[in-house]
């Protein structure tokens, strides 16, 4: 019977030739997103690479200079996509992607305005996950709203339970059918990310846990739509509802949410970071300044560790082992900044994780963009390679004015172009969020997976109000 | 005229009490419809005819009181009692998207009859007149004289021993209400025992074998056509329906 049920909710829809338009323009939608996307995606990735490649060149062509210019020429770093970020562009058109790298300070988007507006979960580019998210729900509710208030409204509820039809077995048949349509809307972008995974583009586990994740979201939105047309007396109630749901679930909580975060938790501005960074520096010292107890203090260290009693006698550039030291201290200085705003972040993005509980979209947002490789922490993981690499960098070309200018000498020493090539280069570790980022993508299934439970109780009480009806 | 009181009741409703809050509708109903008999329920509006039916159809459970269909209580047992009647409302509620073959057949499924459901549709659709070129065009443009049809078709194919109808002339023209009482008598010879709740008197005159009034909740008096079949005077149970509480 509760087959029958669904079997005939398939059949009206197939009926229905607003119903049937809307869901082929929104499978349209998806593909479409998903081709152009796709395309955006590989452009995007080509034009890194390819700038990536130019800014190497560059480096390598530049011609015998002190070590400690080549320091400030510097290196600009890519952040190559991740497979998956033409599904979900996530915060990647918010962060930058593109990072100068040189001596002294930490070039990132770090303390970049831009960092906030991550937590802001915007109308983004037109992608599958933006189709999925925002608008499938839309198309669920236009398909479902009437499916149990209209039995109400033209009396064939009344005669289904003359023949036998009880309110729990019409209630599961018709979630049955609308989980069902929920999932055949879903199919085109799920056949996209298998067929990505089947390719080889990417891996099967975390696309196993997107297809979870958006099946149990849209199915969440087709048992709510049930659940709503069993409650309303009539159709037009439960339509203005699940209006008024959507409004307040996908457009207005998501972004109103995260601003109360915000509020709560002020991340400071660039302005500020540079400006306390800037104090705390001068407060280490001043390498300049022959009666700096820090610098003094390094200067005898050094003397003593080489057996000298002069600067003069060193066998290494006196200069070259200050700016390591400095470039060590200012490095500390930028990572213990980095960390504070880091938990700050984390703090807004734990507070963000909690109202998933009143707008399932926060949760199925973090766990797409946490699965595509698009989300904070992805971005993070980014910073924080460059970082690493930037800090070897400095230090490779601070350790060539220690070892080799005093070999040349001369009032303008300068180290042969061959040495640029033994600079290290930047190589992007990709990123596994299954591994960096498993707490996140659980909590955000579990939540949904909640959503899907607390509506089934929710449709547990429709169905005996429905077993009560008797007009 | 097929009915005896020997035959065990297929409706048997006795000192049936129901109430809405404070307002009691049922006071005590006693009423019995034996296989191949209709019964005509007549009363105004608000006499308790719409409570009586849902009583039978086990859509509420009765203060006091017994309700059997079949010996079934439609209260304790609304699968088994639902499994052997068939309802007809009063505004004939079907799919306007599906035809009328589809409209049945989906009804059926949904009662029990998973299999070969095709071989009781055309005969049941055939038995209430509805022409062939209409069973399988959707619904949504029929008119209320082929829609009843469809629903009678619909309680003929599932070969139950009783029907409910609730207002069935309702919005008939004379002529398809002629047509209606042809296919009750029709389910009468099948020995299908009828309860129908109506306003319409000229059509319980014409159709029914006992007519009761019922009024404040209770049935006021019964008449029953004659053994040899004889039937009501029209003009005194025109002077009882208009004059509900007059004792006759």
């Amino acid at each position: 019977m509760v087959i029958r049920i669904a079997q005939e909710e398939w059949r009206t829809l197939l009926r229905n030739r607003a119903g049937v338009i809307a869901t082929m323009l929104l499978v349209a939608l998806v593909l479409v997103a998903a081709f152009v996307s796709l395309e955006r995606r590989t452009r995007i990735e080509a034009d890194r690479a390819g700038y990536q490649a130019s800014v190497d060149a560059d480096f390598d062509k530049q011609p015998a200079r002190h070590p400690h210019r080549m320091v400030h020429y510097g290196q600009f770093v890519f952040r190559p996509l991740a497979p998956l970020a033409f599904f979900d562009t996530g915060v990647d058109s918010y962060t930058g992607n593109t990072i100068f790298l040189e001596g002294h300070r930490q070039n990132s988007a770090n303390f970049a305005e831009a960092r906030q507006s991550s937590l802001l979960l915007r109308f983004g580019q037109l992608t599958p996950a933006f189709v999925l998210q925002t608008l499938a729900p839309l198309l669920l509710i236009f398909l479902a709203f009437t499916s149990v208030a209209r039995e109400r409204e033209r009396g064939t509820l009344r005669l289904l339970r003359a023949q036998g039809v009880d309110g729990p077995r019409l209630v599961a048949g018709k979630l049955m059918g609308h989980g069902a349509i929920a999932l055949a809307i879903g199919l085109p972008a799920f056949l996209v990310l298998i067929g990505f995974a089947a390719m080889g583009m990417a891996d099967w586990a975390p696309i196993a846990l997107l297809i979870l994740g958006y099946a149990v979201w849209l199915l969440i939105w087709a048992m709510l739509a049930v659940v709503i047309s069993c409650f309303a007396s009539r159709s037009r109630d439960a339509l203005a509802a699940l209006v008024a749901l959507w409004m307040v679930g996908v457009i207005l909580l998501p972004r109103a949410l995260p601003e109360v975060a915000a509020v709560e938790t002020i991340l400071p501005t660039r302005i500020e970071t540079e400006v306390a960074l800037h104090r705390d520096l001068a407060r280490i010292g001043d390498s300049h300044d022959p009666e700096d107890p820090y610098f003094n203090a390094f200067k005898q260290r050094t003397l003593a560790r080489y057996g000298v009693s002069r600067v003069e006698d060193l066998p290494v550039q006196y200069a070259g082992l200050v700016g390591m030291e400095g470039e060590r201290l200012s490095t500390d200085l930028y990572a213990r900044a980095t960390n504070e705003v880091s938990a700050r972040e984390a703090s807004q993005n734990a507070r963000v994780h909690g109202f998933a509980v009143l707008s399932p979209l926060i949760a199925i947002r973090q766990l797409s963009m946490a699965l595509t490789a698009s989300d904070v922490t992805a971005h993070q993981d980014f910073l924080d390679q460059a970082e690493a690499f930037r800090y070897r960098f400095v230090q490779t070309l601070n350790r060539m004015q220690a070892v080799l200018i005093p070999h040349i000498g001369g009032e303008d020493p300068r180290v042969s172009a061959e040495n640029w090539k033994r600079v290290p280069r930047f190589a992007y570790q990709p990123y596994d969020p299954l591994r960096s980022n498993a707490a996140s993508i659980g909590g955000n299934l579990m939540v949904l997976l909640g959503w899907l439970v607390g509506l089934s109780v929710l449709a547990t009480l429709a169905a005996r109000r429905i077993g009560g009806i008797v007009r | 005229m097929p009915h005896s009181s020997a035959i065990a009741p297929a409706i048997e409703i006795r000192g049936l009490h129901h109430r809405y809050g404070a307002r009691e509708v049922l006071r005590g109903i006693d009423l019995q419809v034996a296989p191949g008999q209709i019964y005509a329920l007549l009363g105004g509006n608000g006499a308790g005819k719409s409570t009586t039916l849902n009583a039978l159809l086990g859509f509420l459970a009765p203060a006091s009181g017994t309700v059997r269909v079949c010996g079934i209580d439609p209260a304790a047992a609304p699968a088994e009692a639902r499994a052997r009647l068939a309802y007809v409302p009063e505004s004939v509620a079907l799919y306007d998207h599906l035809s009328a073959r589809e409209n049945i057949d989906y009804f059926l499924a949904l009662a029990g009859a998973e299999r070969g459901r095709s071989s009781v549709i055309d005969p049941a659709l055939e038995a209430v007149g509805l022409p062939g070129h209409a069973w399988d065009k959707r619904v949504g443009g029929f008119s209320k004289g082929m829609r009843q049809k469809v629903a009678i078709a619909l309680a003929l194919a599932r070969h139950v021993p009783v029907l409910l109808l609730d207002e069935p002339t309702s919005g008939l023209d004379p002529k398809a209400t002629l047509e209606f009482n042809a296919l009750l008598a029709t389910a009468r010879a099948r020995d299908v025992a009828i309860l129908m709740v109506t306003h319409d008197l000229l059509s319980a005159v014409d159709i029914a074998d006992r007519i009761g009034f019922l009024a404040e909740g209770r049935i006021e008096e019964e008449r029953t056509a004659g053994p040899t079949g004889e039937r009501f005077d029209l003009n005194a149970l025109h002077a009882r329906y208009a004059n509900p509480g007059v004792a006759a």
